[in-house]
C-alpha cells in the first residue's frame, strides 16, 4: 500500500479521503489556500502546506505547485477528490511526468469523456443510447437557431467543457435561445475557458439515473448499481438516493450492463459514474455524460454496498485488482444523501459567513460527512455545499424517516443553509411516491409562495426571541457605547445628565 | 420597553417586560389585535451557549444574533431575520433622511461578488421581477430580480465592479401611483 497521499482538494472530500487513508494505515497531505487555513481539512489532516491565495486558480488548481509539494512531502500518489483538477488531463500526464501515481482514471478516459460532444458520438459508436442533438457545435447563433429548429424545442445549450452545473441553459421557446446562447458561451469561457457550445433535446419530464462503475488495469469493470439524482436546481444535485424508486429491475439490470458496457469500451480505470437521462414514462435511459472521478454522492453507493469506494481507488492506482466481482456486489436497503449547502433556501444566493453554533446529527444509520464548526468562517470563494448528510435504511420509507430525523436534530446557525428546504422536500407527495422529475425544484418549490416554507415554526417564535434578545442587549449596552447611537440621543442624553 | 418590528413582510409593535419569573411579551401585528404572552423564565434559558425554549408545549432551540437594528434568529433548520427598533433606532432613521423603517428601497448585495451584467438604467421603471443585473458569488451567476414595481433611480455599479456584502447596488424611487 502506499505510505503517503497528497490530496489536492479541501473541504468534505478532502476529509472523505484523509478518513480512508487513516484507516489504511497511509499518511495523509493536505493542501491549502489562504483562504483555508483553519478548514477542517488542514486541520484532520497528517501533513498540511500552502498552496498560494485563496482565488482556486491560483492555489487549488496550480499544477505546479501542487506537484511541487507532492515532491517536497514525498507523496507517492495524489489523490484529486472531484472538480478542482479531477478530471485535468493535463494534471493527470503532469503526475505520470512526476513520477507521482494519479489516483483516477489515465488521462485518455479523461479525454475520450471530458469532452461531452466527442464522448456521446464515442458511444454512440460503442452501441450505447444517445439523446437527439446538434451535430457537432454550434459556432453561431444562427448556426444554433436552425439547430435547435430541426431537434425541435425545448432544447438545452450546453458548454462542451461544462460540469457541477455550470454551463447549462435551457430555452424553452426560439426567443429564450439568443440569451440563453449567450450565457451559455459566456459561462464557459469564465469556468473551463473554452466558450465552445453544443444542443440537444430537452426532455420534458425527465429523471436523472447515473450508474456507479469501477475498472481495474487488469481488464475487469464492473457497475456498483444506480443512483437517483432527480432533485436538482439549475442542474445542481440536491438530494441523491440509492436505489432509485423509478427504475424497475430488469431496467436495473439494462443500465448496469449499459454502463459497464460504455466504461469497457474505453478501457476504463478506477472510479467513474456513467449518468444517463432517464425517461420515467418509456423507462428509456440515453447516455448524457460519464464523469471520470468520484462523485459528491458517491456515499450513497458505499452505504448500500457496504464498499469504501475510496479504499478500492487507492488498490486499483497501485495496479491491484478489483478486490469484488459483478456477482459479489449487492445492493441492499436503502439510502439517502442531502447536500447542506451555505445558501439563502428560497433564493439559492449564496450565504457564506461564520458559523455560531454547529450541533450535527448523529445515531443508528446516519453518516455525516462535512467540513463546518462552531467558528468556522465559510469562505465566499468555493462551492457553497459544506455538509453532506448521508442516511440507510432497510427501505425507502425507513430512510426517509430517518433523513427527517436526522434533520430535526440539525443544528446550523450564523449563516443560513438549505437544511429547511430539505425538510420541505422529504415531506412532499412527489418525493414520498417517487415520481419526482429533475424539474421537481422549479415546479413544487421555488414556484409556490415561501410562505409554504416555513411552516415548521411558529412564527411568533422568531419574533418572542428577536424582541428578548434586543432587550437584553439595550439593558446590558454601556453608556461609553455613545458613539453607536445617533447624534441627537447623545445631546439628548448630555442635557439629561446636566440637569 | 417598547420597539417596532418588521418579519415575514408583516410590521409589529412589540412590548417586553422583565418580571423577576418570567418574561411578558406582546405582539401586535399591523391592523390585528394584541398578542399577550407569559413566558416564565424557566421556559426561555441558555442551555450550552443556545436559548432553549419551551413554546405552547413544543421545544424549540433557539439562536438569535442581533446587529445593529437586524436580529438574526435560527430555529429548525429555519432562519429569520426580524428588524427591531427601539425608540433611538426610530429617530436615527428619520434623521439620516433613508427610506427608514418598512422602506427598504435598495437593492443591496446579499454576499461579496463580482458583477457581470446590469440590466436596467436610471429612470427606467421596472415591474416586479424584472432582472435587474447579474451577479456571480461562489462560482455561480445569480441573477438579482426587482422585488416590487418601482423605478430606478442611481445604478451604483457597473459590470466588471467586485462588491462587498451589504453594500447598495441600485437605489429606487418608488412607482408613481397608477391614476
Amino acid at each position: 500500500m502506499f505510505k503517503k497521499i497528497l490530496i489536492a482538494n479541501r473541504g468534505e472530500i478532502a476529509i472523505r479521503v484523509t478518513r480512508t487513508c487513516r484507516e489504511l494505515g497511509i499518511q495523509s497531505v493536505a493542501v491549502f489556500s489562504e483562504a483555508d487555513r483553519n478548514s477542517l481539512h488542514v486541520l484532520l489532516a497528517d501533513e498540511a502546506y500552502l498552496i498560494g491565495p485563496a482565488p482556486s486558480s491560483e492555489s487549488y488548481l496550480n499544477i505546479e505547485k501542487i506537484i511541487e509539494v507532492a515532491k517536497l512531502s514525498g507523496s507517492e500518489a495524489i489523490h484529486p477528490g472531484y472538480g478542482f483538477l479531477s478530471e485535468s488531463p493535463v494534471f493527470a500526464k503532469a503526475c505520470q511526468e512526476a513520477g507521482i501515481v494519479f489516483i483516477g482514471p489515465t488521462a485518455e478516459n479523461i479525454i475520450a469523456m471530458g469532452d461531452k460532444l466527442a464522448s456521446r458520438e464515442l458511444m454512440k459508436k460503442a452501441g450505447v443510447p444517445t439523446v437527439p442533438g446538434s451535430e457537432g457545435t454550434v459556432e453561431s447563433l444562427e448556426e444554433a437557431q436552425t439547430a435547435a429548429e430541426k431537434i425541435g424545442y425545448p432544447v438545452m445549450i450546453k458548454a462542451s467543457a461544462g460540469g457541477g452545473g455550470k454551463g447549462i441553459r435551457v430555452a424553452l421557446t426560439p426567443k429564450e435561445l439568443p440569451e440563453a446562447f449567450r450565457a451559455c458561451r459566456s459561462e464557459g469561457l469564465n469556468f473551463f475557458k473554452d466558450d465552445r457550445v453544443f444542443i440537444e433535446r430537452f426532455i420534458q419530464n425527465p429523471k436523472h439515473i447515473e450508474v456507479q462503475v469501477f475498472g481495474d488495469s487488469h481488464g475487469n469493470v464492473v457497475h456498483l448499481f444506480e443512483r437517483e439524482c432527480s432533485v436538482q436546481r439549475r442542474h445542481q444535485k440536491l438530494i441523491e438516493e440509492s436505489p432509485s424508486p423509478s427504475v424497475p429491475s430488469e431496467v436495473r439490470q439494462r443500465l448496469g450492463e449499459v454502463a459497464v458496457q460504455a466504461a469497457r469500451s474505453i478501457n476504463y480505470l478506477g472510479a467513474g459514474t456513467v449518468e444517463f437521462i432517464f425517461d420515467n414514462s418509456t423507462k428509456e435511459f440515453f447516455f448524457m455524460e460519464m464523469n471520470t472521478r468520484l462523485q459528491v454522492e458517491h456515499p450513497v453507493t458505499e452505504m448500500v454496498t457496504g464498499l469504501d469506494l475510496v479504499q478500492e481507488q487507492l488498490l486499483v492506482a497501485m495496479g491491484c485488482k478489483l478486490s469484488f466481482s459483478q456477482d459479489q456486489i449487492q445492493q441492499k436497503g436503502h439510502s439517502i444523501e442531502l447536500r447542506i449547502c451555505a445558501e439563502d433556501p428560497v433564493t439559492f444566493t449564496p450565504s457564506p459567513g461564520k458559523i455560531r453554533r454547529c450541533r450535527l446529527p448523529a445515531g443508528p444509520f446516519v453518516r455525516v460527512d462535512g467540513y463546518a464548526y462552531p467558528g468556522y468562517e465559510v469562505p465566499i470563494h468555493y462551492d457553497p455545499m459544506i455538509i453532506k448528510l448521508i442516511v440507510w435504511g432497510h427501505d425507502r420509507e425507513e430512510a426517509i424517516r430517518r433523513a427527517q430525523r436526522s434533520l430535526a436534530e440539525f443544528m446550523l446557525t450564523g449563516i443560513k443553509t438549505n437544511i429547511v428546504l430539505h425538510k420541505n422536500i422529504l415531506g412532499h407527495p412527489q418525493f414520498i411516491d417517487g415520481t419526482y422529475t429533475t424539474q421537481f425544484i422549479e415546479q413544487e418549490i421555488t414556484s409556490k409562495p415561501q410562505n409554504q416554507l416555513f411552516m415548521f415554526v411558529d412564527e411568533d417564535v422568531f419574533l418572542i426571541s428577536a424582541a428578548i434578545t434586543a432587550y437584553s442587549d439595550s439593558k446590558t449596552r454601556s453608556t461609553s457605547e455613545f458613539k453607536l447611537a445617533s447624534r441627537w440621543g447623545k445631546v439628548g442624553r448630555q442635557k439629561g445628565l446636566r440637569n | 420597553m417598547q420597539f417596532e418590528a418588521e418579519s415575514n413582510g408583516i410590521k409589529y409593535e412589540v412590548s417586553v417586560l422583565e418580571g423577576r419569573k418570567a418574561w411578558r411579551v406582546s405582539l401586535k401585528p399591523e391592523g390585528e389585535d394584541w398578542r399577550h404572552y407569559e413566558i416564565p423564565k424557566t421556559d426561555y434559558q441558555f442551555v450550552d451557549q443556545t436559548i432553549s425554549f419551551i413554546f405552547k408545549d413544543t421545544s424549540y432551540l433557539v439562536d438569535a444574533i442581533g446587529e445593529g437594528t437586524n436580529y438574526d434568529i435560527y430555529t429548525r433548520g429555519t432562519h429569520r431575520t426580524v428588524e427591531i427598533y427601539n425608540e433611538e433606532n426610530l429617530l436615527h432613521e428619520s434623521l439620516k433622511g433613508k427610506a427608514g423603517f418598512g422602506g427598504g428601497l435598495n437593492l443591496n448585495s446579499g454576499m461579496p461578488g463580482k458583477i457581470v451584467k446590469v440590466m436596467v438604467e436610471p429612470g427606467q421603471a421596472v415591474a416586479a421581477d424584472e432582472p435587474l443585473l447579474i451577479m456571480e458569488a461562489m462560482k455561480m451567476e445569480n441573477e438579482m430580480r426587482a422585488s416590487a414595481e418601482a423605478i430606478v433611480e442611481t445604478v451604483h455599479v457597473q459590470a466588471g465592479d467586485n462588491v462587498e456584502a451589504g453594500a447598495t447596488l441600485i437605489s429606487f424611487k418608488k412607482a408613481e401611483s397608477k391614476k
